[in-house]
């Protein structure tokens, strides 16, 4: 009799707040996420007519193009993972044990690396080495000849200078962790310089290296930029997926959506293989006994700072070569010799909607990623059901999902009644949301497992209602990671690129968009000045989110 | 009077039954020590009095009125978290005004009750502090004045000092007594320290498995043991066999259980060695095993027909040293002994002479 009469009046009093977030959590996940996929899935399946066919599927694999796509996107994944793990762990190993003059300043470069806007950076490249690269020109020039950057390996070698900053920032901090009486442990034991590294060094840095490896793979099959502009002819699937949406004659959404279930196919196959190559290999070390740098001499110290410069200067030199060329003279889209702030007055003049429409996208889809992605980290945190670990897995599939991708989604979801969206700001502003969402709820939930629950239930056994007691107690606690997490939330949205480039029209662009229209036109000034704004813009957002959660470079992946 | 009273505890999570039916009552002033190996329910049965987790079944009623049908935050019940929960944004006064801001004291009495708890706890210099930078002692010291300064009902408290280095728990557990005495309050406290239970409580419920094994005073949980988990539990025991030793059958018994400190070493080698031993002493003969000599203390392992036993010499002079190999008589009376039936319970046994 007890018993039902506890339970009966314990829900009595408890506000079921936390049902309902669960419920609204999965009400977002089944309109933005699995109506979307779900509509891509059985639009794969149907030709333009609507018929039901196997045929998209057919031409995937059967037509050589689309096959060729298929094995370059395995290509310039695996290709960029290599470019990547050899420069990410080359710097990690050279930052965390080797004194390296200016060290504060190399991390700085790959932060900039990592949040240089999208294609500003292939279109660097071009600058330099392409056809009529400088660098390439002054080469020729002096007699030496060098093939200029388009195709597969131009493909490669931005790749691994854009995506190193994935595994260096993730190795470099397990390398610092290793407690060092492991290393004279095995030392002690006779284990050579190499032997020690091989056996106790590198298993222990392996879930590191493989995390950042995978977030270096991912974003190499979903890039969109790069190979469109470096490609010439070279495609992938995310290519391909937008040309099949984009094309102005026999726009083919079925065979976009085909390419697109492949890609998210492909990641999470990627992402499966990672989990379960890492699964056992979580160590946790004292730190004790941190490992010293050592301080090298002689041809070993300029070797080591060589490859630490020219590493990082080769990830940064494209925000580094917006940031000259914004200042630029230009004469309409052509450069001209010496500098002026032509292009920024270009920008004020005419682009000021473009500046206004990222930031107040951008604004929007932060705030709505602050707000529902803490109550559900809440809710994934708190409530440990078989419910919220479904909640917490859905998550997980968005987090592989090329932007590309949530671009067709949202195109085969919200273009037709009952939810027609498109054409409009929210569906940018969602598109972003769905994306970072993930992000948000993972850094509240572990910013939630760190505060514990006595401290709520001390406030309560104080008289405060639960309620009460979340906001007085719990949110100061995690508001700073809160914020920060929005910051770094900003920096991703501002510089989103592939999914608004399917969903925007000529009232919704963004920034990034706006550079990519821009290089397509020869318009380099514009693009450049409106990378280097973006620059500034994630460079305030990162200062701002490392003043409030101490400065921990891997907050940014 | 029972001032609180717990009837018929249930608790299970799934297969898992954590409570047992656990009845016990704690009267106005008392202070209530719940004791037991870890994993045995202490923490789950504190904290669905204080409200955090609901019992499947049972009734908690305190002071006269029925507990579980009000939400936690409206029962006030004080609680000191293992972890000490001090909250980090709070100076170290906020955390201790914090409960009276809930019940809307008036300011100026928050001012001089904050104070007054803090200068309880002695921690009045450091009013102004983040806890951040505090040790483990003085933040549970912040704890038990926050907890104590909205004068609750009843004082719950999970292993407050679990988490503290040894000198500083000897110091602090006194301490908490006496504020305790001083308010007067009703305390129910947690530990699995049985050193720590027979120090501080008025009374001591030994738990195991979610049942209550037995409730008394320090001095019966210890003096008489109500079962042999008890007995081995709350200090050490020796157990012998039913027929060890020449001791006599007593019927029910399947075991003998004698404490070390009743172990007396008689000098061995001397004929007479049970002389000393005094009227109607059992005696038995063994070889030293091992000798520990701790100061206030020596411990003595001996092997005699096929018992290890444990003796206990308090004040050893200090040039006392055995070494192991030696032959060696120990003697007992017969009264030190607590039998215990097949199932472990306690079977009164008169054995004196
Ligand atoms: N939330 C829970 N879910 C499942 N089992 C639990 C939970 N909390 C406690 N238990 C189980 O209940 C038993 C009693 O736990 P607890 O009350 O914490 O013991 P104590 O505080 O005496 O160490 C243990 O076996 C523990 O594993
Ligand atoms: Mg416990």
């Amino acid at each position: 009799m007890s018993a039902i009469a506890v339970g009966a009046t314990r829900r009595s009093w408890r506000p079921d707040f936390w049902t309902l977030v669960a419920v609204g959590a999965w009400a977002i996940l089944i309109v933005l996420l699995l109506i979307p996929l779900g509509l891509v899935l059985v639009s794969s399946f149907r030709d333009e007519s609507g018929v039901l066919t196997l045929a998209n599927w057919q031409r995937l694999f059967g037509s050589t193009r689309y096959f060729n796509a298929f094995i370059n996107t395995l290509i310039v994944g695996f290709g960029g993972l290599a470019g990547a793990l050899l420069l990410g762990s080359v710097m990690a190993f050279c930052m965390a044990r080797i004194q390296i003059a200016g060290g504060r300043f190399v991390s700085m470069l790959a932060i900039l690396a990592l949040v240089s806007p999208p294609f500003i950076g292939a279109y660097s490249w071009i600058v330099l080495f392409g056809s009529g690269g400088i660098v390439r020109q002054t080469l020729m020039s002096w007699g030496i000849f060098m093939p200029p950057i388009y195709g597969v390996w131009g493909i490669l070698i931005v790749f691994a200078f854009k995506f190193y900053p994935y595994v260096y920032l993730l190795t470099s901090g397990a390398l610092a962790n290793v407690n060092r009486s492991l290393e004279e442990a095995a030392e002690n034991l006779g284990l050579t310089p190499f032997q020690r590294v091989l056996q106790i060094s590198f298993p222990l840095v392996l879930p590191a290296l493989s995390a950042g490896g995978l977030l270096a793979l991912i974003h190499a099959i979903a890039d969109f930029g790069t190979p469109r502009l470096l490609g010439r002819g070279f495609n992938v699937l995310a290519t391909e997926a937008y040309a099949a949406y984009s094309a102005e004659i026999g726009s083919n959404l079925g065979m976009a959506t085909t390419l697109s279930l492949a890609l998210i196919l492909m990641s999470m196959v990627f992402v499966f293989i990672q989990r379960f190559m890492s699964r056992k290999n979580v160590y946790h070390s004292n730190l004790i006994n941190r490992p010293e740098k050592i301080r090298l001499r002689g041809f070993a110290n300029v070797a080591a700072h060589a490859a630490v410069y020219v590493i990082a200067l080769g990830g940064a030199m494209p925000a580094i070569i917006a940031a000259i060329y914004s200042v630029r003279k230009t004469n309409g889209p052509v450069f001209q010799p010496g500098f002026g702030l032509d292009s920024y007055r270009r920008i004020i003049a005419t682009l000021g909607d473009v500046v206004m429409n990222s930031l107040m996208f951008s604004g929007a889809s932060v705030l709505l990623i602050v707000v529902i992605g803490t109550l559900i980290g809440c809710l994934v945190a708190r409530r440990n059901t078989a419910q919220t670990s479904l909640l917490d897995a859905t998550l997980m599939v968005p987090y592989v999902m090329p932007g590309i991708v949530v671009g067709v989604a949202f195109i085969a979801a919200f273009n037709t009644p009952p939810l027609v969206m498109t054409g409009t700001a929210a569906i940018i502003i969602l598109s972003v949301f769905i994306r970072r969402l993930p992000y948000a709820v993972r850094s509240s939930a572990a910013a939630l497992r760190q505060v514990g629950p006595s401290m709520e239930e001390a406030a309560i056994s104080l008289g405060y209602s639960p309620v009460q007691a979340f906001l007085r107690v719990t949110i100061p606690l995690i508001l700073p990671g809160i914020i920060a997490g929005a910051m770094l939330s900003f920096v991703t949205a501002v510089n989103e690129l592939s999914s608004s480039l399917v969903l925007y029209v000529g009232g919704t662009i963004t920034m990034p968009v706006k550079i990519y229209i821009a290089i397509n036109d020869g318009d380099y000034g514009t693009a450049a000045s409106l990378s280097t704004i973006l620059l500034v813009l994630s460079a305030g957002a990162i200062y701002l989110a490392f003043r409030l959660l101490g400065r921990d470079e891997r907050a940014l992946l | 009077m029972a001032y609180l009273t717990v009837d018929g505890a249930i608790k299970r999570y799934g297969a898992t039954t954590a409570l047992n039916g656990v009845s016990f009552s704690v009267a106005k002033g008392e202070f209530f020590t719940l004791l037991g190996p870890s994993g045995c329910g202490k923490t789950t049965l504190l904290r669905s009095i204080a409200g955090f987790s609901q019992l499947t079944e049972g009734r908690v009623d305190l002071a006269g009125h029925d507990l579980l049908s009000v939400p936690p935050h409206k029962r006030d019940i004080g609680m000191v978290f293992q972890d000490y929960a001090i909250f980090p944004h709070l100076t170290v006064a906020e955390n201790v005004a914090f409960g009276l801001k809930a019940r809307k004291v008036a300011t100026s009495e928050i001012r001089g009750r904050v104070a007054e708890a803090l200068a309880t706890v002695r921690l009045a210099a450091l009013a102004d502090r983040l806890p951040a930078a505090l040790s483990g002692g003085q933040q549970q010291r912040i704890g038990i004045a926050r907890a104590m300064v909205v004068k609750p009902r009843l004082l719950l408290m999970d292993e407050p000092l679990s988490n503290l280095d040894a000198k500083l728990r000897l110091d602090l557990r006194d301490e908490i007594r006496a504020i305790q005495r001083t308010i007067g309050i009703a305390a129910i406290y947690v530990t699995h320290d049985q050193e720590e239970a027979l120090a501080i409580s008025d009374r001591i419920c030994v738990m195991d498995h979610g049942c209550v094994e037995q409730i008394g005073t320090p001095q019966q949980i210890y003096g008489q043991p109500a079962t042999r988990f008890v007995a081995s539990f709350v200090g050490t025991m020796n157990l012998l066999a039913p027929a060890a030793f020449g001791l006599p059958e007593v019927k029910g018994v399947a075991q003998w259980a004698l404490r070390p400190e009743r172990l007396r070493l008689a000098e061995a080698g001397a004929g007479a060695g049970e002389r000393g031993a005094g009227n109607g002493a059992a005696s038995i003969a063994g070889t030293v095993e091992h000798f520990s000599y701790l100061g206030r203390e020596a411990h003595l392992t001996v092997q005699a027909q096929g018992h290890r036993l444990v003796a206990q010499i308090g004040a050893p002079p200090p040039d006392l040293a055995i070494e192991a190999g030696r032959q060696i008589r120990l003697s007992f009376d017969p009264a030190d002994l607590h039998g215990f039936d097949a199932k472990g319970r306690r079977v009164q046994a008169e054995l004196a002479a």
